[in-house]
């Protein structure tokens, strides 16, 4: 997080200034790569490049603070990630959102790839395998940073539905560390 | 590190909750069931590998390509790379059009078209054939056109200029330029008697003296010997002329001096109006 320097570099970034467009892109990127390698495993690099793409487009009309700020990039990851899956799926009378969503490939066997290694990545395989809510509720609580009702905005849930959500998952990888023995 | 793990609470109490959100909210010190979940959340927040900022470079592109204003980069573009450029041009452009000229100008004087002060001067200069010196004589005998057509082709206003010699309408009507014409018409002359080549130069002989005589002098050489060859006194009114005697022989010949025909031709030919000024 950025903090009490981002109304200055987001002022910056919108005048053009490469230096601050860049801080506020190193901020972001590993969280949103991390967010997306759970929800759009193997395709994460491509879709945070075209996210990047659409911020930067839009970034001259934004307004809002650093909340919003990363609400609107993970918001646009998102749908990125959504629109993936539906052209993967090739299947446009689809319902959107949770059920493309769902129809993202999951790594398999993340409790074994977490057992290996002990890492960010191992950590990531282990919220790939909580339910996808609980999961993109976590990894937007904790990468994120976003607070229950930016969480709640973005998945068009309510705040009591993710705050549900988020304790849900909690209590799984909790059951997850405890039946795997996982430490990291 | 040895397995920590440890059974959450069961009952879903409230100071549970308060232990996940506090969690959530970034505290690691927290109760020791959730320890391992601490573990976990805190390696999902931990410092970039490389692999995650490499993609700054393209990221930067685009933000450079979509941020760019074109104002001040028209402007920059224009006042330091865009100058040369457009000197250069000027320069060529500057270049070319002198050298048309000049090269017009040296095709004109090699063609001995120009008028006689720049033809002397290219003679001079770039080695151009000469400028008449002297009026050809123009067809001395052959002045067997009728009179009408005399009076008809005699424009003292046209022959008035030594150029116009070169202009077939108004002298040579039938076709010969300037001072070669009058060589021209002389061997026509000689061999034909009767030149239609000739019929004009009397016209021009008559218009000589009313412009300046200095200067148009040359002129005047090379329409004199024409009319004096033909009609002697050609009149532009239709006025039978009278035939010159001195005009069929003298200016017949090649190297008659301009001033010497000219001015008893002019006299002749001179209107009243002018006729106290040279008689003076």
């Amino acid at each position: 997080m950025i903090n009490e320097d981002f109304a200055s570099l987001l002022t910056a970034a919108q005048s053009g200034s490469e230096a601050a467009f860049s801080r506020l892109w190193r901020d972001a990127n590993p969280a949103l790569l991390r967010y997306l390698r759970v929800i759009a495993p193997g395709a994460e690099e491509d879709i945070a490049a075209e996210t990047w793409v659409q911020v930067v487009r839009g970034l001259r009309s934004f307004r809002g603070d650093e909340q919003a700020w990363r609400a609107w990039l993970f918001t646009t990851a998102r749908r990125r990630a959504i629109d993936l899956a539906r052209h993967r799926a090739r299947r446009p009378e689809a319902p959107l959102d949770d059920a493309a969503m769902a129809q993202l490939p999951r790594t398999e066997d993340s409790a074994e790839v977490a057992l290996e290694h002990l890492s960010t990545a191992a950590a990531i395989a282990l919220v790939s395998g909580l339910p996808r809510l609980q999961a993109e509720v976590i990894l937007l609580r904790v990468v994120a940073g976003l607070d229950t009702e930016s969480v709640a905005r973005l998945l068009r849930k309510s705040p009591g539905a993710v705050r549900v959500a988020a304790h849900r998952g909690l209590r799984r990888l909790a059951q997850l560390t405890a039946d795997t023995g996982v430490t990291l | 590190m040895p397995n920590s793990a440890q059974s959450p609470p069961q009952d879903g109490s409230a100071a549970a909750d308060a232990d996940l959100a506090a969690l959530l909210a970034g505290k690691r010190d927290v109760a020791p069931w959730l320890q391992p979940m601490a573990d976990v959340l805190a390696a999902l927040t931990t410092e970039p590998s490389p692999g995650e900022l490499a993609g700054e470079a393209r990221a930067l592109a685009e933000f450079r390509r979509r941020t760019r204003v074109p104002v001040p980069r028209h402007r920059a573009r224009r006042g330091t790379a865009g100058l040369t450029p457009r000197l250069g041009v000027k320069a060529a452009a500057g270049a070319a059009a002198a050298a048309v000229v000049l090269g017009g100008a040296a095709t004109a004087a090699f063609a001995n078209v120009l008028p006689a002060p720049i033809q002397r001067l290219a003679h001079e200069v770039i080695g151009a054939p000469d400028a008449p010196s002297a009026p050809q004589p123009g067809p001395v005998r052959g002045t067997t056109a009728a009179p009408g057509q005399l009076a008809s082709h005699g424009k003292p206003k046209a022959s008035a200029k030594p150029h116009s010699t070169n202009q077939p309408p108004n002298r040579h009507g039938h076709g010969q330029p300037g001072g070669g014409q009058g060589q021209q018409g002389s061997q026509h002359a000689k061999g034909q008697g009767g030149d239609s080549s000739g019929q004009g130069q009397p016209g021009s002989g008559q218009g000589q003296p009313g412009g300046g005589e200095g200067q148009q002098g040359y002129g005047q050489g090379e329409g004199n010997p024409h009319a004096k060859g033909r009609y002697g006194n050609p009149h532009p009114q239709g006025q039978r002329g009278n035939p010159h005697p001195q005009g069929q022989q003298g200016n017949s010949h090649p190297r008659a001096k301009p001033a010497a025909h000219h001015a008893p031709a002019a006299h002749h030919v001179r209107p009243a109006r002018h006729r106290p000024a040279m008689d003076a």
